[in-house]
């Protein structure tokens, strides 16, 4: 096994209930906590994972602060609730605001972050760099293919200076080639910051699992209505967290299979 | 040619222009063809467009029609967006539903009480025009503004804005493309309202005023001439604040283009 220390809690989530007319989400109860690998600065990597309309987006928008929950809590380090604003949030279908261009977004974002004053330009030219973007600055997001956009989405919110990034189906809507650059930039972001926390809310079991160190599966019990996370399962007590190639692998199969069964 | 009758079939542009072109030289063949001697040929309206578009008195016309509509527009955006962006605060909702249906009264019946309000004619009519052309706008503004789409905001949220910030940004600058759209579509609202405004007080001329005097003396050929001249005017008022658009946000192009694909 990965040598590595779990150590604070970075977020907890506690006795959180979501209804409408009927119980949407259900005693919801997990944390992620911090990672310390020794010579390193590692981030984490969970994923939520849950079949369609078992209430994912819903508990994304409990987790970004965007909706509150009807009984229960969010909190975030320093145990303080979590409110819209706290989260990196990268949705779905990587959404930017269409009337500015790529550079204006990014500005938008580097300004909220205090810790870039008067260094903003400067390090928008740096993600730009580094997420191969220079190029793409003075677009509209209507010019962007769906990778761009979410590189542009993930840059816009690393330099907004928030320690989680919350996605929602990031791998929805790529093809493979694509897919593959995803899951690598998500692991640089990762690796980006001791406490980054990257929380993956997906269907997608596989390309999720293959690049998380911790997956909570949402579903529902018999009888019971509302989902709630039925299982948790550590992939760095598996030895299968920040493995490359891990997708082939015999233990990997058996932990899809096992987390299919759980849905 | 089949395509021209299957239901969302798409033309290429010369096809669609030879359609088009077939279509008015039909239309001119028909009306040449029912025309007798109370309805003037195509023929007679053209060569009177002609000499119209020549005249001082249609110059000057058009011009005094013009300057008030410009003007009423300027003034009726400038009060839309005061009431549309204030929409968003719940104490003025309100205010702008009301405006909203006020689209529903006439001007007929209130020309006496602005009469009572303005100094003269000129004030008159600009009121007028500016009472009616408002409602309309308010309208499709508040449209823009209800169906933003949600993301919008929660993006402004996720960046942690406050509501005055979500205001400027989501409202204030994300919609300034759509005042371009909403003056183009209801340019043709201002349009028709200033030869009912200018019938109503003509003490200063305009189209309006023109069209009723050729109306009184049944001058149908110069009816006809003068409306051909509207309607061109009002085209290239649309072409115009189209482009006008595009040009000053590039975006509203792009947007216009994903539409169309």
């Amino acid at each position: 096994m990965t040598e590595c220390i779990k150590a604070e809690v970075v977020l907890q989530a506690t006795n959180v209930y979501l209804t409408y007319d009927r119980p949407i989400l259900r005693d919801i109860n997990f944390c992620i906590r911090n990672i310390i690998r020794p010579g390193l600065l590692q981030g984490q990597v969970v994923s939520l994972i849950g079949r369609s309309g078992i209430g994912k987006t819903q508990l994304f928008k409990l987790l970004s602060g965007l909706q509150a929950p009807t009984a229960g809590q969010i909190t975030i380090l320093d145990n303080k609730p979590v409110k819209a604003g706290d989260m990196g949030v990268i949705f779905q279908n990587y959404y930017l605001f269409e009337w500015r261009t790529v550079y204006q977004s990014l500005m938008l974002a580097a300004k909220k972050n205090k810790k870039l004053a008067g260094k903003e330009k400067q390090t928008i030219d740096q993600y730009a760099d580094q997420f191969q973007m220079t190029g793409h600055l003075n677009l509209y997001p209507q010019q962007l293919s769906g990778g761009q956009r979410q590189r542009v989405s993930i840059m816009q919110q690393l330099l907004k200076g928030s320690d989680f990034i919350l996605l929602d189906e990031p791998f929805s809507g790529l093809d493979i080639c694509m897919l593959d650059k995803a899951v690598e930039l998500l692991l640089q972001v990762s690796l980006s910051d001791e406490l980054k926390t990257l929380i993956i809310v997906s269907h997608d079991i596989e390309n999720s699992v293959a690049i998380s160190d911790t997956v909570f599966i949402l579903g529902n019990e018999p009888g019971i209505l509302g989902a709630t996370i039925k299982k948790e399962i550590d992939l760095i007590e598996r030895d299968l967290a920040w493995k490359k190639d891990i997708k082939h692998e015999k233990r990997f199969l058996e932990t899809i299979e096992e987390i299919k069964g759980c849905l | 040619m089949k395509k021209l009758i299957q239901p969302f079939a798409t033309i290429n542009r010369q096809t669609f222009m030879i359609m088009v072109a077939a279509q008015v030289v039909i239309t001119l063949l028909f009306w040449h063809g029912l025309s007798d001697g109370l309805i003037p040929k195509p023929g007679k309206v053209a060569g009177a467009f002609i000499t119209l578009l020549g005249t001082k008195l249609f110059i000057d016309n058009m011009l005094v029609s013009l300057l008030l509509t410009l003007k009423a527009m300027l003034y009726s955006i400038l009060i839309t967006l005061l009431f549309a962006y204030l929409s968003v605060l719940p104490f003025f909702k309100s205010v702008a539903l009301f405006i909203v249906k006020c689209r529903y009264l006439t001007l007929t019946g209130l020309i006496f009480i602005f009469t009572l309000l303005t100094k003269d004619g000129s004030e008159l009519k600009l009121s007028l025009l500016v009472f009616g052309i408002v409602p309309f706008f308010v309208t499709s503004f508040l449209s823009v503004i209800v169906n933003s789409n949600p993301q919008e905001y929660e993006l402004c949220k996720t960046l942690g804005y406050n509501n005055w910030q979500t205001l400027y940004e989501i409202i204030i600058i994300g919609k300034a493309d759509q005042v371009f759209e909403i003056l183009r579509q209801n340019f043709a609202i201002s349009w028709l309202m200033i030869t009912m405004v200018e019938g109503l007080s003509m003490s200063e001329g305009g189209i309006g005023t023109l069209l009723i005097k050729y109306n009184k003396y049944n001058d149908l050929t110069n009816v006809l001439a003068l409306q051909l001249a509207i309607f061109i005017i009002g085209l290239c008022f649309d072409y115009l604040l189209g482009n006008l658009r595009h040009w000053l946000f590039p975006y509203s192009k792009l947007k216009t283009a994903n539409a169309k694909s």
